[in-house]
């Protein structure tokens, strides 16, 4: 990812390694949005990813799936790949955009 | 100050009884968030912005009250998302109340009206409604990004007012703050007859739509120098007078952000209500397993550079009023003549 890239919507780092795995499991727990996990059986997992713990002897993600009441832990050495796959919900800018309909507003009024 | 005297007393008990015990780290305050959910999209804001399936979520009523027993604190915060959205809110207040815990309920104000009027609510010492307020009619409408809040949020305070409720105001304050504005915002939620204000800066939150405004320290010492240097006497602060000096900068706190743990659908947030670093599955391990030392001012941790905020400092202004004759004569000496 270049530090370019504003949001990490659609991003789909392909397949990954241990170290790189680490690394965009980090992106995925500060990522606002749903993600995809691709898990070593083939399954993919859709939801949230609210957790992580990689300070234990099998480290760990939580997620809420979309689909499910409850959360899930899902180990890192499960995990082959991860997609970010929902929208961003803290990408876009909605204070300039309500700022610029209350300027436009007040323009309008004088 | 206008905590009442067995809020007081129940807060100096409780810190001395863990100061006797040797406690080092302890919890004042727990922030109890109980959804994400709001019906607002405040500028400074960085807690609600998450997937639909995740804002649907609400923690049981028996999963906060396990969270408020294993933490311990003797006082409840409930902020959110915002709190009247809460399906079970009249009876998770209910049984705060009933274990005689300090409930102070963050509310933007927009359905209080409502919700009294259905008798979702009784009048107790334990609850406050802590209202929204981030200043005047203009700022406050700017800052919550919606026009005719503010004048929703004066009818909710009238309306719990006039039922006996008690009322506090939270202001969150950003750059650009006008300190003369402020104090005629003071004056204006006297005159309605709330019973304490609550100040904070804002916290940068990352995920925030507006990054433009948050306060950096020596701007936050300036400003409320500015506001709070010379208060008038009818000026009552719902808070540590220590904390609202240590705006001013006139002491030298360190963050204590085990002070007031944060419980949510997550778990246990680590290590504070502001930062997201992971969560905990229980109150024991976020006390136990959280690096502490990574941050605070003084950690060098870029994150909480800048931070000032009562939710990592309040509790240290607290503790530092039991810790020393200084603290306590100076906490006493604001309490009596209304002076910071």
């Amino acid at each position: 990812m270049s530090d370019e890239q504003a949001s990490l919507e659609g991003w789909d780092p392909g397949a990954l390694d241990t170290a790189r795995l680490a690394e965009v499991i980090e992106h995925a727990f500060d990522y606002r949005g749903d993600v995809t996990l691709v898990l070593d059986d083939g399954r993919q997992v859709e939801g949230y990813l609210f957790n992580r713990n990689r300070d234990v002897a099998e480290p760990f993600v939580q997620v809420y799936e979309r689909t499910q009441s409850g959360a899930s832990s899902i180990p890192y050495a499960r995990i082959r790949a991860v997609r970010f796959t929902g929208k961003d919900t803290a990408a876009g800018n909605s204070y300039a955009a309500w700022r610029e309909r209350r300027q436009a507003k007040a323009a309008s009024e004088h | 100050m206008s905590v009442p005297i067995s809020q007081m007393w129940t807060v100096a008990s409780y810190v001395l009884g863990q100061k006797l015990r040797g406690r080092k780290r302890y919890p004042l305050v727990l922030m109890l968030e109980p959804l994400f959910r709001c019906n607002l999209a405040c500028a400074g804001c960085g807690k609600i912005q998450y997937p639909a399936h995740i804002l649907k979520k609400n923690l049981s009523v028996e999963q906060c009250i396990a969270a408020v027993e294993e933490c311990g604190a003797p006082m409840v915060s409930i902020p959110g998302g915002e709190p009247l959205m809460y399906p079970d809110i009249g009876r998770l207040v209910k049984e705060l109340v009933a274990r005689r815990k300090y409930v102070y309920l963050c509310t933007n104000a927009i359905l209080l009206k409502e919700r009294l009027q259905q008798g979702v609510f009784t009048p107790s010492k334990y609850l406050s409604f802590s209202v929204h307020m981030d200043g005047l009619r203009e700022e406050h409408d700017e800052a919550v990004c919606r026009e005719g809040i503010f004048d929703q949020a004066v009818e909710g305070i009238r309306e719990a007012l006039a039922r006996g409720f008690r009322v506090t105001t939270n202001s969150t304050l950003f750059d650009g703050v006008n300190p003369v504005r402020m104090q005629i915002f003071f004056d204006e939620m006297m005159d309605l007859g709330v019973e304490g204000m609550m100040l904070s800066p804002g916290y940068s939150y990352s995920k925030a739509p507006d990054q433009e405004h948050f306060l950096r320290r020596q701007k936050t010492n300036e400003i409320f120098t500015k506001m709070l240097s010379n208060p008038k006497r009818r000026w009552k602060f719902n808070q540590s007078p220590l904390f609202l000096q240590f705006l001013m900068g006139k002491w030298d706190f360190e963050c204590t952000p085990w002070g007031m743990p944060a419980y949510n659908i997550f778990g246990w947030q680590r290590p504070c209500y502001l930062l997201q670093e992971g969560y905990a599955a229980s109150f024991k391990e976020l006390m136990e397993a959280t690096r502490w030392e990574q941050y605070g001012h003084k950690s060098g941790n870029e994150k909480c550079k800048d931070c000032m905020v009562h939710c990592g400092y309040e509790a240290t202004a607290v503790d530092a009023t039991f810790a020393s004759w200084k603290g306590l004569s100076a906490a006493a000496r604001a309490t009596l003549t209304g002076k910071l």
